[in-house]
């Protein structure tokens, strides 16, 4: 699995076109692939340790549909689907406007490169552009909860 | 290769039945369940005897066996709700039957007390099985039956970074529910049942006096959450749910909460 390293550590960047936006993080994680992906897997546990999600409803499983509600834009609720699914190395969630891929990278040495990356744009991207807010706050939040409860059960006694 | 005799190994399991008894009650909440699994586990451990090399200790091969057991057995039953005890109170209230014979029990039987220790494990009991499976499970084998994550890893055929996964994420949200829930330990809490029944139970008692005997009660202003919890736990664990003073009156609430949650969950699929 590719892992841009050209993105800091922990700090979202954003590339935008006329027709897309595309916004990324890349974050260590001290603990195990498995973990990790336990974490990003379990829809049902997400509001605990991720702030940015109010739910996610569904089972995240290939092929699955599952519903988001993201603290970003509480009154919508996303209809996704489980594009790609390859335990502890890459899941990808989308719909027509866009989709989100995460990412694992395990470097052997107890630390697990997470990286999230998520693409929205299309033909009419230009015409409602605007009223999509700024993800960057946002992946932030998801990396920095995601690194602190991985870390904290890898800890546990 | 270890060479245990079938009289020595029903010995040692002797030893290890208790124990064994109240793990699986705690994951099953049924009795005759209970019974059944450990008995299956007895004869499958005394078949597969020779297989037992000592790689880990008995008490840890047992639990291994009783755990797949417990594990078929609850595979096609949904789990329980957090608010489990409110709808079983619900339910208790309009059934004039169910108090009747808790007062028949409690008047008449040696393991009829109620005892607000005993009803805090039989809460944890309840509201432990609105965990997932393998949280509830790691959550008792190291917080109850003193199991170490590499043999809670051994009996559960799971690696030690998902055991840690299955504990943290159970104990977190046993805390939270707990510090929402428990008017002992949160003024604000929702459920006074210790507190509701040791009236109707032992309506001489003065109710301050007797929270004040339990530390998890006393340290309620002062303790943060996670040391509740661990209090919370020491009670847990000093409480044999089948011999204990309180032993028939709790497992008659185990069986009603049991009955409550199947009818409600038939009704409600999640």
């Amino acid at each position: 699995m590719t892992i841009n390293h050209a993105i800091p550590n922990g700090k979202a960047v954003t590339i935008r076109t006329t027709f897309s936006r595309e916004t990324s993080i890349r974050i260590d994680i001290k603990s195990t692939p498995a973990v990790v992906w336990a974490l990003l897997t379990n829809a049902p546990d997400y509001p605990r340790w991720n702030p940015s999600v109010i739910f996610i409803e569904g089972i995240i499983a290939p092929g699955e549909k599952i519903k988001l509600k993201s603290a970003l834009d509480p009154k919508r609720t996303f209809k996704l689907r489980v594009q790609e699914f390859e335990p502890q190395q890459k899941l990808v969630w989308g719909d027509g406007q866009g989709s989100r891929t995460y990412t694992l990278s395990d470097n052997k040495k107890g630390i697990t490169t997470f990286s999230m990356v998520e693409k929205i744009g299309g033909f009419m991207f230009p015409l409602y552009a605007k009223y999509i807010p700024p993800f960057d706050a946002s992946f932030e939040q998801f990396a920095s909860g995601l690194k602190k409860e991985a870390e904290a059960i890898i800890n546990t006694k | 290769m270890l060479n245990m005799t079938p009289e020595q190994f029903t010995t040692e399991f002797e030893e290890i039945r208790r124990q064994l008894k109240s793990y699986i009650l705690r994951i099953t909440a049924s009795i005759a369940d209970t019974e059944d699994i450990v008995q299956d586990t007895y004869i499958k451990a005394l078949e597969k005897l020779e297989t037992f090399r000592g790689d880990s200790t008995l008490k840890t091969w047992l639990f291994t066996i009783a755990s797949n057991h417990a594990k078929d057995n609850l595979r096609a039953k949904k789990r329980w709700v957090e608010n489990v005890t409110d709808l079983s109170r619900e339910a208790a209230l309009s059934d004039p039957t169910f108090f009747q014979e808790s007062m028949r029990i409690r008047m008449t039987s040696p393991q009829g007390q109620f005892e607000i220790k005993e009803h805090i494990a039989f809460c944890f009991t309840c509201i432990g099985k609105s965990l997932p499976l393998e949280q509830q499970i790691c959550l008792l084998l190291k917080e109850i039956y003193d199991f170490k994550v590499r043999e809670i890893a051994v009996i559960l055929e799971l690696t030690e970074p998902m055991v840690k996964y299955h504990l943290h994420t159970g104990r977190t949200t046993m805390v939270s529910i707990f510090d929402g829930r428990c008017a002992l330990i949160n003024k604000q809490g929702v459920c006074d049942q210790c507190s509701e029944l040791n009236g109707i139970f032992n309506p001489k008692q003065k109710i301050q006096e007797e929270l004040v005997k339990i530390e998890m009660a006393r340290e309620a202003g002062n303790a943060d959450k996670e040391r509740l919890f661990d209090l919370r736990m020491e009670v847990v664990r000093g409480i044999d749910p089948f011999e204990s003073n309180a032993a028939e009156l709790q497992l008659h609430h185990l069986e009603h909460n049991s009955k409550v949650m199947e009818k409600y969950l038939e009704k409600n699929p999640m």
